[in-house]
């Protein structure tokens, strides 16, 4: 389970995320959809312990942090950053590092695991996602797509309880891909979560099992997708998906 | 009326323009400490006397001995009074005139020095023998096969004494006596030795001047003004009668052939303190340089001050000026270093500075998401910047590290200022000791360029190495 409850983030005068409170189970996918700059990425951030937030607390699993806890360079941040991996929107790879060393830098130096096992384990992700040949290339010799999937391979790598992933419609084609969905569906059926942040409902439609409609600054409603998608509560999501259509 | 015509008259006589160097020049010619604005010395009224004599108006031009012969050859004076001796290598440059004046020289130590009474026992212990460059002293000292420091005055030289940088100090008695002889922690060492002689020098093409200057210096001699002079400054004692007889001249000329294939060796082995003086500086620049970047941008309020503070001395005030100040202050409150010590010391600090900035705007062109990737990874910020962020500044670094490198190896040439065997000051010494200033000069431009352009090669392969790995900077996008 992870528990989002009352979450709260102030920068300077303007509110980013106003007592966000939620719940979901863990193993399924969440969609967080609604407009540009109401808070996904930030309620993201948050999810990641990578930003301090002013109240409220996250808990995932069996880890949680309070807002005092988010800002400290307390060793309960470390361990909680630990909990999930996050693949940003512009990806922001290695770029001095092999698509291989991408991912297995961190299982190495910070799991200790043997460099042998770490590369095969690499390379049999690699090749599921049928990448393998570009395990000695540098980031920038990969196309978009390529450079998406080694994102999630480096962040999945780690084996996070929560898979994060901002905007990934902007790479596009290789989530929608069988294979990334598998990748992603197989992550889910061993109990872990993800949660994919998008302005694009038709992204979601049909891939996530939740969806949470963020309006301005705070949570609207949540529910399951098709759920929410057929009957939804409240007249700001209407209105957001009634524009989603028309694109 | 009586005296606008004496000064009319002196306007009107012809003017003999003599040169010496006024810097550390005591006895000699030097800034009046009663009245800075004027000099005196017994070479400044050795010449007021010698143009009275010649009926000419003595005008004075300060300027650097150890380039004086190429100086008078460029016609900035018309004769060199200081203490000038006549050498074998400097006949076939130049004239000179009869001798004034029979010096001796001098060897002093250190008062708690028993090991050295003579310039043998130096040679015979391996000490070493601190000298004026280019003089009758440092010609016998080079001929001899000590070890010679060469320095550009008196000052430096016995200040490097006292502090134990070099171990003796070889000079003429006259500078001895203003210099060393006060000192209470020098002593001499025996007895004044080796007889020479001080003479008027004048440009090969000047031979009536060199009449009329021999003229007027046994007029001189034999009329006693020479004498009072001389007396007046405690320099005069009865071997100088000798010149007032018009017989063979008393005095010994030292001489240095110059040979070319030693003088290349000497270049060669000069190249090799430039070298070293380089790596060693920058090897403290490179690694000084990473606290002080971290504490300008990362240190708070207090710690961050002092790191500007010291970047903007060690830019905005001349490498030579702290160097000098390394090397003669800090002795001042107990810290003594050796020349070569001094200038790695001295240039690590001054590019430690900008190498500071240089990693500065380096870590600040890695994007911040980069952090936060190795962190969501599980890195602690130690770790992150290991693998992570140090990797890929250095590479935006290493251009202009490298430019600061070569720079550096050209700025070794102002350790010459603290007595430091570089290339630069071979250069000038040779140069001055051959009159060879384009041949030696053209010998040592090929040496530094042999040193930078294989660095300048290498340091641009290792950067295409790493820059093909390292563009995903370039191309990753900004994020909101």
């Amino acid at each position: 389970m992870i528990t989002i409850s009352e979450l709260g983030k102030t920068v300077g005068t303007t509110q980013l995320l106003s007592n966000v409170s939620m719940e979901f189970p863990t193993g399924k996918i969440l969609g967080v959809i609604g407009p540009s700059g109401n808070g996904k990425t930030t309620l993201l951030l948050c999810l990641s312990g990578l930003l301090p937030f002013d109240r409220g607390s996250i808990t995932i699993g069996v880890t949680s942090i309070t807002a005092e806890e988010s800002s400290l360079r307390s060793e309960k941040i470390w361990q909680f950053r630990r909990q999930s991996g996050i693949v940003f929107q512009h990806l922001h790879l290695f770029p001095h590092l092999t698509v291989l060393r991408n991912i297995t830098e961190a299982p190495i130096h910070v799991n200790g695991k043997p460099k042998a096992v770490a590369e095969t384990e690499a390379l049999a992700l690699l090749e599921k996602l049928g990448i393998g040949q570009h395990r000695n290339k540098y980031p920038e010799e990969l196309s978009g797509g390529e450079q998406q999937r080694v994102a999630i391979l480096r962040a999945i790598a780690m084996n996070p309880e929560v898979l994060l992933l901002d905007e990934p419609t902007s790479a596009l084609d290789p989530i929608r891909s069988g294979d990334v969905r598998n990748l992603l569906q197989d992550f889910t059926a061993t109990g872990h979560t993800v949660v994919i942040v998008s302005h694009s409902v038709r992204f979601l439609r049909g891939f996530a099992d939740y969806l949470a409609f963020m309006g301005k600054s705070e949570l609207i409603e949540m529910n399951r997708t098709q759920q929410l998608l057929e009957n939804p509560q409240d007249e700001r999501t209407r209105e957001f998906l009634h524009l989603s259509e028309m694109n | 009326m009586l005296l606008a015509l004496q000064s009319l008259a002196a306007y009107s006589s012809p003017t003999l323009r003599w040169g010496a160097d006024p810097s550390g020049g005591a006895p000699y010619v030097y800034a009046d400490p009663a009245n800075p604005q004027t000099y005196t010395g017994f070479d400044y009224e050795f010449a007021e006397a010698l143009a009275r004599q010649m009926r000419m108006r003595a005008e004075f031009v300060p300027t650097d001995w150890e380039s004086i012969v190429a100086s008078l050859n460029r016609k900035e004076f018309d004769v060199i009074i200081n203490g000038f001796e006549p050498t074998e290598d400097r006949a076939r440059e130049m004239l000179f005139s009869k001798p004034y004046y029979l010096f001796r020289l001098q060897l002093t130590v250190r008062k708690d020095n028993n090991l050295i009474s003579s310039l043998e026992d130096c040679k015979t212990n391996g000490k070493s023998v601190g000298t004026l460059v280019n003089c009758a002293a440092s010609r016998l000292l080079e001929s001899g096969g000590y070890i010679v420091k060469g320095y550009q005055d008196p000052v430096g030289a016995y200040q490097d004494l006292e502090l134990g940088r070099v171990d003796a100090v070889l000079m003429d008695v006259a500078a001895e006596m203003f210099y060393a002889r006060r000192n209470s922690s020098l002593k001499p060492a025996g007895k004044p030795f080796h007889t020479g002689a001080y003479v008027v020098g004048i440009r090969k093409s000047d031979s009536l001047l060199a009449a009329k200057v021999n003229a007027a210096i046994d007029s001189l001699a034999d009329n006693g003004t020479t004498e009072r002079i001389f007396r007046k400054w405690q320099l005069w004692d009865d071997e100088q009668l000798k010149l007032r007889t018009k017989g063979t001249e008393p005095y010994a000329m030292t001489s240095q052939d110059f040979n070319w294939t030693e003088g290349l060796i000497k270049l060669l082995k000069a190249a090799g303190v430039t070298v070293l003086l380089a790596f060693g500086a920058m090897i403290i620049a490179v690694i000084l340089g990473i606290p002080l970047a971290l504490g300008q941008s990362k240190g708070g309020r207090i710690t961050g001050t002092l790191c500007t503070v010291y970047i903007e001395f060690f830019r905005g005030t001349p490498v030579l000026v702290q160097l000098l100040f390394l090397y003669f202050g800090l002795p001042v409150i107990g810290i003594t270093l050796p020349g070569w010590l001094t200038a790695i010391v001295g240039l690590g600090l001054n590019y430690a500075a900008y190498e500071s900035q240089v990693y500065r705007s380096a870590f600040q062109a890695v994007p911040e998401r980069q952090w936060q990737v190795a962190y969501s990874l599980g890195m602690r910020p130690f770790q992150a910047f290991r693998r992570i962020i140090f990797p890929q500044a250095f590479r935006i670094a290493l251009p202009p590290m490298t430019n600061d490198f070569v720079a550096l190896f050209k700025d070794t040439s102002t350790a010459f200022a603290i007595a430091v065997w570089e290339l630069a000051t071979a250069y000038r010494e040779l140069a001055n000791a051959t009159q060879s200033y384009l041949g030696i000069g053209l010998i040592v431009c090929l040496y530094y360029l042999a040193m930078s352009l294989p660095l300048a090669h290498y340091a641009h392969r290792l950067e295409r190495k790493l820059q093909r790995k390292s563009t995903g900077i370039l191309t990753s996008g900004t994020e909101q």
